[in-house]
């Protein structure tokens, strides 16, 4: 039943059948799209960065942010956690619904909010401690465990960030000491580490050699099992490799949102076609 | 056009380059001559008695300095926990929460012209506030007054060093659904430990010199400190009474508690550099 529910209220469905749908762990009552936008705006101070901005995040998928630099794609997704608000002069206006709830209301606990929705940045941003605390930080904040649980956790979190092999036998190490690409990893699994719903990935492999990012591309492909994926590029045949469905963004506005294979081979806008071809950005 | 011939260029340069030549080395003369000045009349007066014994009277043999060792390092430590974590949350008022806020600019300014403060002026300041009211000179008055000149040297050391942790680190922190304090304590710290470090080393350096401040507060005294609620034995003070006096061997023993003190200074500025260093790699 759920999953007719589900082909009838969301259009952003994809090749499942809805025998595998059935069968997909639906913990959430709600069974529409997991992050909903709508009439999203945002400033800096006085200056108006996003306008009107509806879009819809499909549940484990991976959906790409493509658009020219500071067009508001990380400005967009920065939303979803409100991590906006370090900020004094920034604000967002409109409603974003995380599994049908608004985030931007006043009751939100911030904490849990972040818990749920985790991001990954441009440069790797490891803790200056061991490997082993930089994971467990997250832990402490959310659980109380005992210490053979926090062991099994933090194993449990870098094995699934494809870092474990690497590091199982350098857990004291410090965080930083590792290379950038074990880094981004190691940040990864830090995010994995809280048991989050949504992952939001800020041009994550911008500053990363080309093997490391082939490692976290496979990786991003292996988690969308498991979480939803938001990720910005600037790469896009990064967002052609990895992405099921592609939003182009051009000043502060969402241009065309939809399926990514199409997106890239038939777009409807001219807008989209000159971006995407190369013709500027 | 007729190109300039580089003769005059050359000559200017040459003249410059060796101008500052010359005042780099006129500036290490004067710092070498006094160093090796302290270094051999100090020494002299440095024995087992001047470490283990109270102070002789005038002619006679023997005598040390042993109650104004133990008074400085009394003193010195007593205000460096008094004016390091209020100089170390100042600093984090300005650095993390007020940042942008104009109480901070209010702050900021106050401790730039708190540090410009001449050091006897905090002296007769504290002792209006303490020494009149009590009734009696106190190294706790002592400790206060340098204190005072710690705290915006500590404030400013810190805000600088937080300001160079970059923003992507705190929003990882935040990111993971800690709250700002915790975020601040633990990741931004962390980060920031050799900085802030450095920072009190720098502090503890410069008060521990401090004469004039402690003329009007704790005094000095040819007894043991048994308490601080009483006059104080401390090195400055009687380097400079000592100094005064018409006797040789007063004298001399000035020269040595002159050796200790650089000495003191030159270790404390020492870790601070080694601890920047550590930093760096």
């Amino acid at each position: 039943m759920k999953s007719v529910a589900l082909r009838a209220s969301y259009p952003l469905t994809d090749s499942r059948t809805l025998l595998e749908e059935a069968a997909a762990p639906v913990a959430e009552a709600w069974t529409g799209a997991k992050i909903i936008t709508r009439q999203v705006n945002f400033y800096y101070g006085g200056h108006q960065a996003l306008f009107d901005n509806d879009l819809e995040i499909a549940r484990h998928r991976v959906t790409a942010i493509i658009g020219p630099s500071g067009c508001g794609k990380s400005t967009h997704i920065r939303i979803y956690n409100r991590i906006y608000e370090l900020y004094r002069d920034q604000r967002a206006t409109g409603e974003v619904l995380l599994d049908g709830r608004d985030i931007l209301g006043p009751a939100v606990d911030l904490m849990e909010l972040r818990r749920r929705v985790g991001m990954i940045f441009q440069k790797p941003t490891p803790f200056s401690m061991s490997v082993f605390e930089n994971v467990a930080f997250g832990l402490r904040l959310h659980y109380r465990l005992s210490k053979a649980e926090m062991a099994d956790r933090v194993e449990e979190a870098l094995v699934k960030a494809a870092l474990w092999e690497e590091v199982k036998d350098q857990l004291r190490k410090p965080g930083t000491a590792l290379s950038g690409g074990q880094q981004q990893r190691l940040c990864i699994a830090r995010a994995l580490a809280v048991e989050p719903e949504v992952l939001l990935m800020d041009e994550p492999t911008s500053a990363i050699d080309p093997i490391a990012t082939a490692k976290i591309e496979e990786l991003i492909s292996l988690l969308k099992e498991q979480y939803t994926i938001v990720i910005v590029t600037h790469n896009m045949q990064q967002a052609a490799r990895v992405s099921d469905f592609t939003a182009f963004f051009y000043q502060g506005r969402i241009v065309e949102f939809g399926d990514t294979q199409k997106i890239f081979t038939n777009p409807a806008d001219k807008k989209t076609e000159d971006y995407i071809t190369g013709r500027f950005g | 056009m007729k190109l300039r011939p580089p003769t005059g260029r050359r000559l200017t340069n040459g003249a410059v380059s060796g101008l500052a030549a010359v005042s780099a080395l006129l500036g290490l003369l004067g710092l070498a001559w006094i160093l090796s000045g302290v270094l051999f009349r100090g020494l002299g007066a440095l024995n087992w008695s001047f470490f283990t014994q109270l102070p002789a009277p005038p002619g006679m043999p023997g005598g040390g300095l042993a109650n104004a060792l133990a008074g400085t390092v009394l003193i010195t430590l007593l205000a460096t926990f008094l004016g390091v974590p209020v100089g170390l949350l100042a600093g984090v008022f300005l650095g993390e929460f007020g940042r942008q806020s104009r109480l901070a600019d209010t702050v900021r300014f106050a401790g730039n012209v708190l540090m410009g403060v001449p050091s006897i002026i905090i002296g007769v300041f504290v002792y209006t506030i303490v020494v009149i009211p009590t009734g009696s000179f106190s190294g706790y008055a002592g400790a206060l007054a340098l204190a005072l000149i710690m705290l915006p040297i500590v404030a400013r050391t810190t805000e600088d060093m937080l300001s160079l942790i970059p923003d992507p680190l705190r929003e990882a922190g935040l990111a993971l659904g800690a709250p700002r304090w915790r975020v601040t304590l633990t990741v931004i710290f962390r980060a920031a430990k050799s900085g802030l470090i450095t920072g009190v080393c720098l502090a503890v350096a410069r008060v521990s010199g401090e004469t004039a401040p402690l003329l009007f507060t704790a005094l000095n005294s040819p007894y043991w400190p048994d308490s601080l609620g009483e006059p104080t034995p401390n090195l400055t003070v009687t380097i400079f009474n000592y100094a005064m006096s018409p006797y040789p061997d007063w004298q001399q023993t000035a020269w040595g508690a002159s050796l200790i003190i650089t000495l003191g200074v030159l270790a404390l500025t020492l870790l601070a550099r080694l601890s920047l260093r550590e930093r760096q790699k």
